[in-house]
């Protein structure tokens, strides 16, 4: 075959540039009335489109901006937003939709096997102490224990510091907390894995989720305010979950959480709960401070 | 919106018109939905970057303040005259406002998904109709950029002397400035999805994280590119405006009544 005879056609370095080079523009030619009917119908979309992108900035906009914008209009905005059925709870049910979507989109990209960057000593930066209330006192250290219920046994456990660092093997790691603010620090920190809990006193069967709670939280102003976080059992597993009772090498103190608190580098800095009291496990998803008050309930980060 | 527009089998008799062809549908559609979110995102994300600057000098002990931004707003304030001077003065008026992070961050991940959205259509648009070849740069680039930039500082003076001041010859879609800007713009925008995703999940997408340096080298070219975008958007609109209805048109419906003869003209 005379093919057979041909050098293969070989791509050029020059075809690419070829390929990006600007063509000529297009002329074309066309009848007049038609052009005008494209017209009008593009532009009755991009209208229709700026309303829509109109109404929906008003329906949005949180309502101390409306106010702001509108003055003494907001009533009426607030109106007309309503007779056409773009309510307050809508809204917020909507955005509580994209909250869940963006927790599905954060569950689904978690692994357990995957470990978080961690860092040398060395790196550490300073820790702010965030607690939303205020910070507890010593007298909550003398007869602490950690109560953990929900397990397979139907017992509850009552442990100390001393129980947990007797039993189960110390760990450090040097990981960066990530606040829910954009803030975050490289910290030290050394505990027991939540792993090694999660298999000395197994959860009852079907249960996923844990409940940790802090009852010695305060408010603002010093009174008991429980502070409680859900956490998926796939989070607690992690090699890097650590319930943690040293912070750069010496006890916690108080401002970091003493006696005991969650580290957990794969969630937001709020699921990271301080001076842990209770873990409960369930079969159902538990409440969430921060979920409660806005935020998403997941926190994978 | 449609593709531009067909070349049909006219009725006899119809009156024909010369158009060029300009802006995929996809194109259109996504410039102007990216217009309305990139204000979404900005007044949202300044909101967020209230409760943690990453541009911070030591507290200062008269105001409590470590935010330059803060600061700024209170000097403007102080200037204006305000009683009590508002140190929220600019949060209040280029975001959502202080205090009120939760409302923030569920507003900033909706427009945020759709940003990403829109950004694959406009992707899309430049594939399909082409358009993406006008806007690589070129080797003849920095020659006439600076053609261009004489052409625009020379342009108030000249008509002040009444003085002939022609536009350089541009034998393509757009000017080298335009390129450039236009060039620019995808690059910000997938350099804030990105470093916005280095910083919405450090802890599984580590390699992101790394590739901005730090968690808050991502912060740092997220805010960056927030300037770059906004930064675009004056200049742009002023020009666009300034070239006239048949370019604003143009975004519209796809197509320009602007055809040149020959290459004798500006486009």
């Amino acid at each position: 075959m005379a093919d057979r005879d041909m050098p293969a056609p070989r791509r050029e370095p020059a075809d690419l540039a070829a390929l990006l080079r600007e063509r000529p523009e297009e002329v074309v030619a066309q009848p007049v009335e038609r052009l005008r009917a494209q017209s009008r119908r593009d532009f009755l979309i991009f209208s229709l489109g700026a309303a829509a992108a109109a109404v929906g900035a008003a329906w949005l906009l949180p309502d101390r901006n409306r106010t702001r914008l509108f003055g003494r209009g907001a009533a009426a905005v607030d109106g007309l937003l309503g007779r056409v059925g773009l309510t307050r709870p809508l809204r917020e049910q909507v955005l509580d939709r994209v909250l869940a979507f963006d927790d599905q989109v954060a569950a689904a990209m978690y692994s357990e096997h995957r470990l978080v960057r961690t860092y040398t000593r060395t790196q550490v930066t300073p820790l702010r102490n965030n607690y939303h209330g205020r910070t507890p006192g010593p007298e909550i250290l003398p007869g602490w224990t950690l109560n953990v219920s929900g397990l397979a046994s139907g017992r509850t456990e009552r442990l100390t510091t001393a129980d947990l660092l007797g039993r189960f093997r110390a760990h450090e790691q040097v990981t960066r907390l990530i606040c829910v603010e954009g803030w975050s620090a490289v910290s030290w920190w050394g505990g027991i894995r939540f792993a090694d809990l999660l298999r000395a006193f197994p959860p009852a069967a079907g249960a996923r989720w844990a409940a940790l709670t802090s009852n010695v939280s305060l408010d603002a102003r010093g009174r008991p305010e429980p502070y409680y976080v859900s956490l998926d059992l796939g989070t607690a597993r992690h090699p890097q979950t650590l319930l943690v009772t040293h912070h750069l090498g010496q006890p916690l103190t108080l401002a970091h959480g003493a006696p005991l608190r969650l580290i957990a580098p794969v969630k937001l800095g709020l699921k990271n709960i301080k001076a842990l009291t209770d873990i409960t496990y369930m079969t159902g998803e538990p409440p969430d401070y921060w979920n409660e008050r806005g935020y998403s309930r997941y926190d994978g980060i | 919106m449609s593709d531009a527009p067909q070349v049909q089998n006219p009725a006899p008799g119809a009156t024909m018109r010369r158009v060029v062809r300009k802006h995929h549908a996809l194109v259109r559609l996504s410039h102007w939905a990216h217009a309305a979110l990139l204000g979404g995102l900005i007044v949202t994300g300044i909101a967020i970057y209230w409760a943690a600057p990453v541009f911070t000098h030591p507290r200062d002990p008269r105001t409590g303040s470590r935010d330059h931004v803060l600061d700024a707003g209170l000097a403007i304030s102080r200037a204006l005259g305000e009683q009590p001077a508002n140190a929220a003065w600019l949060y209040d008026r280029l975001s959502l406002g202080t205090r009120d992070l939760a409302r923030a961050l569920r507003l900033h991940w909706a427009f945020a998904y759709l940003y990403m959205a829109v950004g694959a259509l406009y992707v899309i648009g430049l594939a399909r109709g082409g358009g993406g070849r006008a806007l690589l740069p070129r080797p003849s680039d920095p020659q006439e950029a600076l053609a261009m930039l004489r052409y625009y500082a020379g342009l108030l003076p000249m008509a002040v002397l009444r003085r002939p001041w022609p536009h350089p010859v541009i034998h393509s879609k757009y000017n080298a400035l335009q390129r450039a800007a236009y060039f620019t713009m995808p690059i910000a925008g997938l350099l804030a999805v990105l470093s916005g995703w280095a910083m919405h999940k450090p802890s599984q997408l580590g390699w992101l994280e790394r590739a901005f340096g730090s968690y808050d080298g991502a912060r740092v070219v997220h805010l960056v590119c927030m300037l770059v975008l906004g930064a675009f958007v004056v200049p742009h609109t002023l020009l666009a405006v300034a070239d006239g209805w048949d370019t604003l048109r143009s975004m519209v419906v796809g197509w320009s009544a602007r055809v040149r003869e020959g290459d004798d003209g500006r486009s």
